[in-house]
């Protein structure tokens, strides 16, 4: 086909606009006279023209099937494409229709007119209509999201309207002020919001000639395509993919932007008429374009050829302030690098690459939690594996581009920093726990930083900006521990800083550097040693002045994470694959004051699907680690090699509030202390705490034993529950005390702590003394069962069994009794040994 | 008068006793516990909720040693809900439920009746425990309500996400519960009652005086009737003879 670029006369000299079919396959447009063309890609042929009744059309959409058309007599007319004729008017307007937009799956239209209320009306059934009221001008642009559950709606009085349209009455969301310019509704430039296809963001034109990303999230700016139009532009469009954007400016101009870069592409100069609608071909790599004078044009070949390879990606991200661009981030994804190459011959890389960006840990603005598919039209598509929709292949995808070979990596786990959550707006905590909390504001050119804390009388929150973008932090009792990324600017190679809270010299902060090109992947700080993990491999550790205490290489590389606790040093890397295709993690424990390994790259008990969260020492000294199935869980026996194993201590999901079902909730881990799991509650499909600092919540340990019987009301149900309730006791109670018994067999323990051994054991023989004491109340006939529990008893003494036999008799259980005492006898004697019971 | 008080409490010391009530307190700095009258206080440790008495709480928070933590039903959410329940026309002659009683604490042998235990402790409204803590069931009001949210939205009202908004609803909601009380003395007979179950107590002691100058009222009516009954009984009996003397007294006694 000729490349050589004509206009095709379509209409009658005046505003003309067009539209693609989703499939790409015919090309509409609408003009001045009372006629409108269907075009088929692809074929030069006349087009198909359809006379209509009306003239002066002012707006064109289209789906597979039917087409929509607006003109100025106020009229929304739908046609069909498999007959090419009309088949209803489907709104009238009193005053003419400004513009129209389609919802993705084509079952609602927006309808701009010179009213000032915005109908939103069912393409399949005229009569069911929304009515937009809250703008107090008229409308010039509409503008579907995605979803179709948002419409952005630019007034005239320079504002844009976000409506949210998933429950039956349209709500308002936001008045975004001063992003369009005031634009009168038959002006030729445009105030139309382009929404990115990935449905994070979308860009305006502003008053200032320039592009500006908005999120959707937040309503905060992001990025801005700047610099390329000398007059107001008059029409925005993303490239099917969102790699690429088309805008075009009423001084005639049409430019294409890089959307990673922001930067142009290409500038076309041989523009004679401004163009009034622009569209990508779903597909190809062509754009048309309609213009003032009733013309069309059709450019193939539209984007050059080193960045025509862009429109091959499956979906490109919206150009977002503080995206995890590169592995330094303890947030980012290590398949990062797969943005600079753009291949699109591995598709499904791509489309891995995707659902790793728009993963739970990734800052994706997903919107998978915002629309209910409450009425069962399924615009919420079903979650994928990471609990997110899949990365929407955008309509009409070549299927016949298939992958030569398939190609298939392993699922890594990301490294992270735990306490920290990843950049929102422009602020995100460094730091969380139950010290304080460590955050930072992004100001563009530094951040700033502050640190405040719970305890206001044993210390002084403190705030600095910050020229070096930290972007890592620990924070306990003694002092704050800081690492930030290599800069480019200053030639200076990844720093850590650490600042003690108080001395009694002068204060003495210190800050060393780590070898160039080397980054910290996560670190952490102890009462005693600091410990930094890098992506050359190494574990340095540090005394809390900066002496370096020890390097050695990670056994298990890449590495994830880390968490110390005095001495004691736990660090997370990456293991063998697994058979689900994720990587297993191993972890390893070791003292670095006495240099003994007490764990060695054992596994970090994870079931199948599910990610670490959170790795944190309890305040006891014990590992912990919460993960993304909502399970804390602790080390048991970890001071002895090979002996740890990994005990759930409670399951979020089995949470007596979450029993109702109507909760909507995941907690977020801070720590474990004072036999509590402390978290912060998020709602609302919530990832991470964001500001204003939520409170802390804490939860009792309920270790998942046995699911609780629903109804408590009943007698026999309020029996069944209290018995449940114990064996849980028990489970916990035992587990505690072999806790506390590892610590003090293995550590300079107190009287204190010895003494509370002996307590806890009793504890232990308490709650199944009141087990046994359940079991004779139902009868005679569990007499076995009690015998079983008695003979758990730890107590050497046998006051314990004394105790148990005095129980049996009082519930007169004789034979029972009996039993006991022989036990008792035998213990007593030493015949029963531990292995026989 | 010894006295020059109506009789009941005055709101002020209707606030007075609510200052007992727990409320749950996120510490500042540390403080150990304190042997009080009404019992040792756990001791103060950043950042763990620790639950002190009401005035203790508002002392620390003025000194700014402490926040509070507002109890579950002292939210937009819970006190909309309330609200709801109020404003139902189905529930409209009706007071939103008081919080759950707690178990009786007795294992009585008169299992049909715990009440009737001599050791039982049952705990009734005023002393429900965690009527005001963050473990405070988040659907029924409490019965020092008023009086706490107004204490808490005076000096904690940054400790609160919308205190404006919460403000607005515990108006709204005091409103709504004193039309019904009102509305329920309009139609109050004798012999007749009003069922105020789930009422504050501020708002007991704001209707007191109303409500007493009404029961005085019909008790006065009641009396004078009964009265002239049993002067016409009299009259039947004894016939006319002696009813001059007897409508002589009648007149001196009113």
């Amino acid at each position: 086909m000729a490349t050589r670029l004509r206009g095709r006369p379509a209409h009658a000299p005046g505003p003309t606009y067009l539209a693609y079919t989703p499939n790409g396959k015919k090309l509409i447009t609408v003009g001045t006279n009372g006629a409108v063309r269907i075009f088929q890609h692809g074929s030069d042929d006349e087009p198909a023209i359809i006379d209509v009744t009306t003239d002066n059309h002012t707006a064109v959409v289209a789906t597979n099937t039917f087409f929509l058309v607006g003109a100025e007599d106020g009229s929304v007319t739908k046609y069909s494409l498999l007959t090419n004729s009309m088949e209803e008017i489907l709104v009238r307007c009193s005053l003419p229709v400004r513009d129209l937009s389609l919802s993705r799956d084509g079952e609602w239209v927006a309808v701009a007119s010179d009213e000032l209320e915005v109908k939103v009306v069912d393409t399949g059934d005229m009569t069911r209509i929304m009515h937009l009221r809250e703008q107090s001008r008229p409308v010039k642009h509409v503008s579907f999201d995605v979803s179709g559950s948002m419409l952005a709606v630019s007034c005239s009085d320079g504002v844009v309207y976000m409506y949210s349209l998933s429950s039956e009455q349209p709500q308002l969301l936001k008045r975004i002020d001063g992003l369009v310019k005031t634009l009168e509704t038959d002006a030729e430039a445009s105030s139309k919001v382009a929404w990115h296809p990935d449905g994070r963001a979308f860009v305006a034109p502003t008053s200032t000639r320039d592009i500006q990303c908005l999120a959707r999230k937040d309503w905060q700016r992001q990025k801005a395509f700047s610099g390329g139009h000398r007059a107001d532009i008059s029409a925005v469009k993303w490239s099917p993919n969102g790699a690429l954007l088309a805008t075009a400016g009423v001084d005639n101009s049409l430019c294409i932007w890089e959307t990673r870069s922001q930067r142009l592409v290409k500038t076309f100069e041989d523009i004679n008429h401004t163009i009034l609608a622009l569209n990508w071909h779903p597909t190809d790599n062509l754009c048309s374009y309609t213009n003032h004078n009733g013309e069309l044009f059709i450019r193939e070949d539209f984007v050059p050829s080193p960045s025509s390879s862009l429109l091959k990606i499956a979906l490109h991200p919206a150009p977002m302030n503080n995206e995890p661009l590169s592995k330094i981030s303890g947030n980012a994804r290590k398949q990062a690098d797969d943005r600079q190459k753009p291949d699109g011959v591995h598709r499904s890389v791509e489309d891995q690459y995707l659902d790793d960006l728009l993963g739970p840990d990734a800052m994706s603005e997903d919107d998978a939690g915002f629309i209910e598919d409450d009425d069962g039209a399924g615009y919420a598509e079903v979650p994928n594996g990471f609990g997110k929709r899949a990365a929407g292949a955008v309509n009409g995808l070549p299927v016949k581009r298939h992958q030569p070979y398939p190609s298939w990596r392993p699922q890594v786990q990301e490294a992270f920093q735990p306490g920290s959550t990843p950049w929102r707006g422009n602020r995100r905590y460094l730091c969380l726990n139950l010290t304080g909390f460590v955050w930072t504001v992004n100001q563009e050119t530094h951040h700033t930083v502050t640190v405040e804390f719970y305890d206001r009388q044993e210390h002084r929150d403190f705030h600095f900006t910050d020229p070096y973008k930290y972007d890592k932090a620990c924070l306990n009792e003694k002092g704050t521990l800081f690492s930030c990324p290599p800069s480019a600017q200053s030639q200076q190679s990844a720093t850590l800083y650490y600042r003690p809270h108080e001395t009694w010299t002068t204060r003495m902060e210190w800050k060393t550097q780590l070898p160039a090109g080397e980054l910290v992947i996560s670190m952490s700080l102890s009462d005693s040693c600091i410990v930094v993990m890098t992506t050359a491999g190494y574990v340095r550790v540090y005394t809390l002045f900066g002496v370096p205490l020890l390097v050695h290489r990670q056994k298990s590389t890449p590495a994830v994470t880390c968490a110390s606790f005095r001495d004691y040093v736990m660090t997370v890397g990456t293991g063998p694959v697994s058979g689900d295709g994720t990587t297993r993690l191993l972890y390893s424990i070791e003292n670095v004051r006495r240099d003994e390994i007490c764990q060695n790259e054992d596994v970090l008990a994870l079931p199948e699907g599910v990610e670490l969260r959170s790795v944190f020492f309890s305040d006891k000294g014990d590992p912990c680690i919460y993960d993304t199935s909502g399970v804390l869980l602790t080390l048991l026996h970890w001071r002895t090699p090979g002996q740890a194993k990994w005990v759930p201590l409670l399951d979020t999901k089995m949470l007596e509030r979450l029993a109702s079902g109507k909760k909507d909730e995941t907690y977020w881990p801070v720590a474990v202390a004072d036999n509590k799991f402390h978290c912060i509650i998020l709602k609302g499909g919530e990832e991470y705490p964001y500001f204003p600092r939520p409170l802390l919540s804490d939860f009792d340990f309920n270790i998942p034993v046995s699911s609780m019987p629903a109804n408590k009301d009943d007698d026999e149900d309020k029996e069944l529950a209290h018995q449940k309730g114990l064996e849980e006791q028990f489970v916990r109670a035992s587990l505690q005390h072999s806790l506390q018994r590892d610590l003090v067999e293995n550590t300079n323990a107190s009287s204190a702590q010895k003494a509370e051994v002996s307590m806890m054991e009793r504890g232990v023989d308490k709650v199944l003394l009141q087990m046994l004491a359940a079991e004779c109340r139902e009868g005679e006939e569990r007499g076995m069962k009690a015998l079983e529990i008695a003979a758990l008893m730890r107590d050497r003494t046998g006051k314990m069994l004394e105790a148990a036999g005095k129980i049996a008799s009082r519930f007169q259980r004789d034979i029972l009794g009996d039993k006991i005492h022989q036990l008792a006898e035998r213990r007593l004697v030493g015949l029963v040994d531990e292995e026989e019971m | 008068m010894a006295l020059p008080l109506p009789p009941g409490l005055t709101p002020a010391e209707v606030g007075f006793l609510c200052e007992m009530e727990l409320v749950t307190v996120i510490p500042r700095q540390r403080l150990e516990g304190l042997e009080l009258l009404g019992g040792p206080t756990q001791p103060m440790i950043p950042p763990f909720a620790t639950p002190l008495p009401l005035w203790l709480a508002l002392l620390l928070k003025k000194q700014r040693r402490a926040n509070i933590s507002p109890p579950g039903w002292l939210n937009v959410e819970a006190l909309t809900h309330i609200l709801d329940f109020e404003t139902d026309e189905r529930t409209a002659d009706v007071f939103s439920p008081s919080p759950r009683l707690p178990q009786p604490t007795s294992t009585a042998p008169l299992e049909e009746d715990p009440y009737l235990a001599h050791d039982a402790l049952e705990l009734s409204p005023p002393f429900l425990k965690d009527a005001a803590t963050a473990q405070a069931q988040d659907d029924a009001l409490p019965y020092h309500w008023l009086e706490l949210s107004h204490l808490l939205l005076t000096h904690a009202a940054d400790d609160f996400d919308d205190p404006d908004a919460v403000h607005r609803l515990l108006r709204d909601l005091r409103e709504v519960r004193m039309s019904k009380l009102r509305k329920g003395f309009r139609v109050l007979d004798a012999g007749a009652g009003v069922k105020m179950n789930g009422m504050g107590g501020m708002e007991v002691a704001e209707v007191r005086g109303f409500v007493g100058g009404v029961v005085d009222g019909l008790r006065i009516n009641r009396s004078r009737e009964e009265a002239r009954k049993e002067e016409e009984a009299e009259q039947r009996e004894n016939g006319l003879g002696s009813s001059n003397y007897r409508d002589d007294e009648d007149d001196d006694m009113l």
